[in-house]
C-alpha cells in the first residue's frame, strides 16, 4: 500500500539501466498500481465527504486528504517514469539497429518482453522516422550509425550470418557465411549494424 | 575537371587553427556547420536550425556525387584522377556523417522536449518544418501511449500529462539551462551578466565554465562557441 507497488516499478527500471538489459514488461505490478490509484481516489473522496464545501475543513480531514493526495501524485509519477524509461530504452534499441524495425521485432527475446502498447508505439515511431528520413534519403540516410566517423571509404568485412545477395553501387555481392569482402562502407553499413557482417 | 575546390575545402578543414576562425567570412559552410554541430551537442537547449548551411552542404554533396559518377564512368580518367575521386568520396562520407549526427542530436532533443516545444511558440521557430511536424506527431504518439498503457481506467482528474505541481515542478520536461557548459570566446565579449549580478569580460580565445543561461545569447550570436 502507499507506493510499495510503484517502488517495484522504479526498482525494475533501475535494475534495467544498471544491467543494461530490457526486462519483461511488468504487467501485473502496473495493474496493481492502477488499482491502488483508484482505491486512493475513493479514499480521498470518502475522507473529504461532506467537508468539500466547508471553507476550513477540520485539521484531521485536511491532513488525511493531503496524505492521500501526495500518495496519488507519487504513484502516478512512478507509473509514468517506468513507462518513459522503457520507451527510452526501446528507442535506443531501434536506433542501434539502424532504424530497422523488423530487426528489433525479429529478436524473440525482445519481442516477448514488450507490451502490446509498446509494439504499437514502436510501429508509430517507425513511421514517423520513415517520414522524416524520406525527405533526405536521396543524399543521406539519417538512420545510419553515428558512433564513429568514417575513416576509410572501403572496409574489409567478414560475413557472420548468411544474408543473401545484396545490390550495391558496383554490382551485386553474394554474402555467404565465412567469406571476406572488401566493400564500400556505405553499401553495407546497415548489415554491419544489424550484425550480419563484422569488421575485420 | 573542376574539383580542385573540394580539395581546397578538405585541406582547409584539416589544417585551420581556430584563431583564424573568428569571423564567419572566409569560412566554408562545412566549417561553420561543424561548429554548430559541436554547439548543438554541448547545449542543453535546442539551437536555431541552420537551414542555409545544411542546404548548401546537401547541394554540394549532390553535385559532387554526380561529378564522381561522371568521372568514374569516363574511360579516359587517369589513374591519378581515380585516386583523387576516392579522396573526394571519403570526404563526402565524412560530411554526411556530420550532417547525420547534427540531425540526430536535434531529433533526440526534440523528442525529449516535445511537450515543451508544443507549449512554447518561441521554441517552435528554431525548428525546421520537418522537425516541427516530427515534434507535433511525436508528442501525440507518446501521449497516446501513456494514456493507453498507464493512465487507462484511472479517474479523470489523474490523467493529465501537463500539470504544474504545487511545488513548482511541471510534468513537462524543460531544458536545464542552468547546466554548466564550457565556452571558448571567438571574440571579446564585454559585460556578460553572471547570475549573482556581477559582470564579466571574456577575452578572445579564453575558455570559461559558465551556466548555459548566462551565455545563451552569445552562443546564438556565435560570439562564443561551446567545446
Amino acid at each position: 500500500m502507499f507506493g510499495d507497488q510503484a517502488l517495484i516499478l522504479i526498482n525494475d527500471a533501475r535494475r534495467s539501466t544498471a544491467s543494461d538489459t530490457l526486462l519483461k514488461y511488468n504487467d501485473e505490478t502496473v495493474r496493481l498500481v492502477r488499482r491502488e490509484l483508484r482505491v486512493l481516489d475513493s479514499d480521498i473522496a470518502s475522507t473529504i465527504g461532506d467537508n468539500l464545501a466547508a471553507p476550513t475543513p477540520p485539521p484531521g480531514v485536511m491532513c488525511a486528504s493531503t496524505f492521500y493526495h501526495i500518495a496519488i501524485r507519487r504513484n502516478i509519477r512512478c507509473l509514468l517514469a517506468y513507462h518513459a524509461h522503457r520507451i527510452d530504452r526501446l528507442k535506443d534499441q531501434y536506433w542501434a539497429s539502424g532504424g530497422a524495425l523488423p530487426h528489433v521485432f525479429n529478436d524473440q527475446d525482445t519481442r516477448q518482453k514488450l507490451s502490446p502498447y509498446e509494439v504499437d508505439f514502436l510501429r508509430g515511431y517507425n513511421s514517423l522516422i520513415m517520414e522524416y528520413r524520406s525527405d533526405l534519403i536521396d543524399t543521406l540516410d539519417i538512420a545510419a550509425g553515428i558512433t564513429h566517423p568514417p575513416k576509410d571509404l572501403h572496409v574489409l568485412v567478414q560475413v557472420v550470418r548468411d544474408c543473401g545477395t545484396i545490390h550495391t553501387e558496383n554490382g551485386t555481392i553474394d554474402f555467404q557465411k565465412g567469406q571476406r569482402f572488401m566493400v564500400t562502407r556505405s553499401d553495407v553499413e546497415h548489415l554491419l549494424v544489424q550484425g550480419y557482417l563484422e569488421l575485420v | 575537371m573542376d574539383y580542385s575546390d573540394d580539395f581546397d575545402a578538405v585541406r582547409a578543414t584539416s589544417s585551420t587553427a581556430w584563431e583564424d576562425e573568428t569571423e564567419d567570412i572566409g569560412q566554408t559552410s562545412l566549417q561553420r556547420l561543424t561548429r554548430w554541430w559541436i554547439n548543438e551537442r554541448g547545449a542543453p537547449d535546442i539551437l536555431v536550425w541552420q537551414a542555409q548551411l545544411v542546404e548548401e552542404l546537401l547541394d554540394s554533396l549532390h553535385n559532387q556525387a554526380t561529378m564522381v559518377q561522371h568521372i568514374r564512368s569516363d574511360p579516359r580518367t587517369s589513374e591519378q584522377e581515380h585516386f583523387r575521386v576516392v579522396l573526394v568520396q571519403t570526404e563526402m562520407e565524412r560530411v554526411k556523417f556530420l550532417i547525420r549526427s547534427y540531425l540526430r542530436v536535434r531529433i533526440h532533443k526534440i523528442e525529449k522536449y516535445a511537450g515543451y516545444i508544443m507549449r512554447e511558440p518561441g521554441v517552435q521557430v528554431k525548428l525546421s518544418s520537418g522537425e516541427l511536424t516530427h515534434a507535433q506527431k511525436y508528442y501525440d504518439l507518446i501521449s497516446k501511449y501513456f494514456h493507453s498503457s498507464a493512465l487507462e481506467g484511472l479517474p479523470e482528474n489523474m490523467r493529465s500529462l501537463d500539470e504544474q505541481l504545487p511545488n513548482g515542478r511541471s510534468m513537462i520536461t524543460e531544458p536545464d539551462k542552468d547546466r554548466g557548459v564550457f565556452v571558448r570566446a571567438r571574440k571579446k565579449c564585454e559585460n556578460v551578466r553572471l547570475p549573482n549580478g556581477d559582470s564579466l569580460t571574456i577575452e578572445k580565445g579564453s575558455i570559461h565554465l559558465l551556466r548555459y543561461r548566462t551565455v545563451e545569447d552569445l552562443v546564438a550570436r556565435a560570439e562564443v562557441e561551446l567545446i
